[in-house]
């Protein structure tokens, strides 16, 4: 399975992104890694380019937030994006924030799966899982 | 009139540049005070010289910055330069200083100094009559460099790789070793006129995981780029790596090699010097831990034998620090190099030849490389993978090199990538390690590596 990553915005913060890359590797994903400083319409022309099925945003300086209200608007203006599975996690919230007021309002901005604070590998299982469930309800619906 | 000439007419044209008398700067340059000269300090001092970090917007607060390390006794002032003048965008910097001056709230994170301009700046400098350090991360610093020799700043850090690779995502590399070789020629032809302008390296790099082999190579390639231009006076650096015999291995390895590479280009009359940064990555947010750590950096300082140290503060995890907190650091560092006696010498034969082996097979390869320029066989070794830096958010890095921390805490090369590590060192390397994890358990450990000293 096709993973498009990076980090949004004016956002240098390449750790995690890096550790990112390689997790996604050793769980068999392929992965286009667009690195840190990367702005929205990059991340869906990668999508449209690679034909990858997920993407996953990270952000750390917390200006996800700014980004994410346009995501809709301008997912709209690509075509065959209906599937896309979108993630976002790192730190979500520029200064303090709480999981419970932070994730439905990036579910609201269009994300699936939103991962405020959470370590790596659990995000990744939660997309394991995501993954597993929708391909599931997939062939019952065959 | 020369190419070089007719180029710093052009950079020092630049509309934010109040007159630039070329003349009246040749003069000040060689008539200034031996004092304002690291150089000269390095030479005359047998002591480890102490710089801390700081810059402020303005001229009034840097000044009380200054007063503080004074105080402090400091040997040698930083003088740090905000971002929007790092990025060449002179006309953000004007009007944040604007704010700053008029309300009195810090609106730049360091003195933009090409505002300021070389007239009001070198009243600071010659006022305080100590040696001062331009501490930016510019890949285009010819401007900024022009304007801090001419105001009396005789020290300029950074370098084409070693302030683009950790900085920056997408400037040219090419370009930058063009405008770094301006600043090259620019301290060359200024060391002329009186002491040399000191021009040091920045060995920390991304202060991720970035193995000494990686650091040497680097550092190495900085200076023969400066000296094939003519520069007089050098330091070298690395930042603390975690493992105190790792520490003193990388500095015995890259005084010994610095030596050697001046001597092959017929630089061997160059003064080279040695600085240690005090622990680069994530601190601890418990104040007092954070002195601990500060504390034991320069000791091992002491150990590696540097000639400058450059400092932390107890509030480095907290953001930019207090000149309360700033100048204290020195005068705890100050004190420890004061008590430091008898120090042990301490030499592991068998890690200083392994870490050689690395540096030279790595130099003989970027060495090789077909271009006809120093420079042009650097960027292509880079752009191939030849040289790989650990975590650089730059496009043109390869990432393919995969480091961990081994039970000693020495960072060890466990995915060479495209780096010609010899088979043998890598094998040495490896074997330190466990390689029997899976790559979620490596993944966890890197993160853990990462943040030791928290």
């Amino acid at each position: 399975m096709k993973v498009v990553t990076g980090v949004v915005g004016n956002d240098i913060h390449v750790v995690a992104n890096r550790l990112m890359e390689l997790s996604l590797h050793a769980r068999g994903y392929e992965v286009f890694n667009l690195g840190v400083n990367t702005y929205l319409e990059e991340f869906f022309d990668a999508i449209v380019e690679t034909g990858a099925e997920v993407l996953l945003i990270s952000s750390l300086n917390g200006e996800a937030e700014g980004w994410s209200r346009e995501v809709r608007l301008l997912k709209a203006k690509y075509k065959n994006l209906d599937d896309l599975i979108m993630m976002i996690g790192g730190n979500l919230a520029v200064g303090s924030g709480n999981a419970e007021d932070i994730v439905p309002k990036y579910k609201n901005y269009g994300f699936d799966l939103v991962c405020h604070q959470v370590d790596l590998n659990s995000g990744l299982d939660l997309l394991e899982a995501f993954i597993r469930d929708r391909e599931n309800k997939e062939s019952k619906n065959q | 009139m020369s190419l070089l000439q007719e180029e710093r007419e052009i950079i020092l044209g630049n509309e934010y540049v109040d007159t630039f008398d070329f003349a009246e700067v040749a003069e000040f340059v060689s008539n200034a005070s031996k004092d304002l000269f690291v150089s000269h300090h390095f030479n005359t001092s047998d002591k480890m010289l102490v710089q801390p970090r700081g810059g402020f917007p303005t001229y009034k607060k840097q000044f009380a910055l200054y007063e503080f390390f004074v105080d402090a006794n400091v040997d040698v002032l930083p003088l740090t330069i905000d971002s929007n003048t790092r990025l060449n965008d002179y006309a953000t910097a004007k009007k944040m200083l604007r704010l700053s001056e008029e309300n009195e709230m810090d609106m730049l994170n360091g003195y933009p100094l090409v505002n300021h301009g070389y007239r009001t700046t070198r009243k600071m400098m010659t006022h305080f009559n100590k040696p001062v350090s331009l501490r930016h991360g510019t890949p285009d610093a010819r401007l900024l460099i022009e304007t801090a020799i001419a105001a009396g700043i005789f020290e300029i850090e950074g370098g084409p790789i070693t302030y683009l690779l950790p900085y920056s995502k997408n400037f040219p590399l090419d370009k930058a070793f063009l405008y770094w070789k301006y600043v090259e020629r620019v301290c060359a032809n200024y060391s002329k006129l009186n002491e040399p302008i000191n021009r040091e390296s920045f060995g920390p790099l991304t202060a991720t995981l970035v193995p000494p082999a990686i650091t040497i190579v680097i550092q190495l390639l900085e200076m023969l780029l400066s000296l094939e231009e003519g520069v007089k006076s050098f330091s070298v650096s690395f930042s603390q790596t975690g493992s105190m015999n790792q520490d003193i291995v990388t500095g015995a390895v890259i005084k010994k090699l610095a030596k050697q590479y001046a001597e092959e280009i017929d630089c061997g009359d160059v003064a080279i010097h040695l600085v240690y940064h005090q622990w680069m990555g994530a601190f601890p947010t418990n104040k007092d831990f954070a002195e601990q750590l500060i504390n034991m950096s320069t000791v091992i300082a002491s150990m590696v034998g540097a000639d400058k140290i450059i400092t932390k503060t107890r509030e480095e995890a907290s953001g930019i620090p207090t000149k309360e907190a700033n100048a204290k650091t020195v005068a705890n560092t100050q004190y420890t190099l004061g008590i430091l006696n008898g120090l042990p010498d301490i030499v592991d034969e068998q890690e200083e030849e392994i870490l050689t082996l690395e540096v030279n097979a790595i130099m003989e390869a970027v060495f090789n490389d077909s271009a006809d320029t120093l420079w042009r066989k650097v960027f292509n070794s880079i752009k191939n993978g030849i040289i790989d830096v650990p975590f650089s958010p730059h496009i043109i890095n390869h990432n393919e090199m995969i480091t961990i921390r081994d039970a000693n805490k020495n960072i060890r090369i466990i995915n060479k990538g495209n780096v010609p590590i010899p088979d043998g060192c890598y094998a040495y390397e490896r074997g330190q390690c466990d390689l029997s994890k899976d790559t979620t358990s490596i993944v966890n450990d890197i993160i853990h590596d990462i943040g030791i000293m928290q």
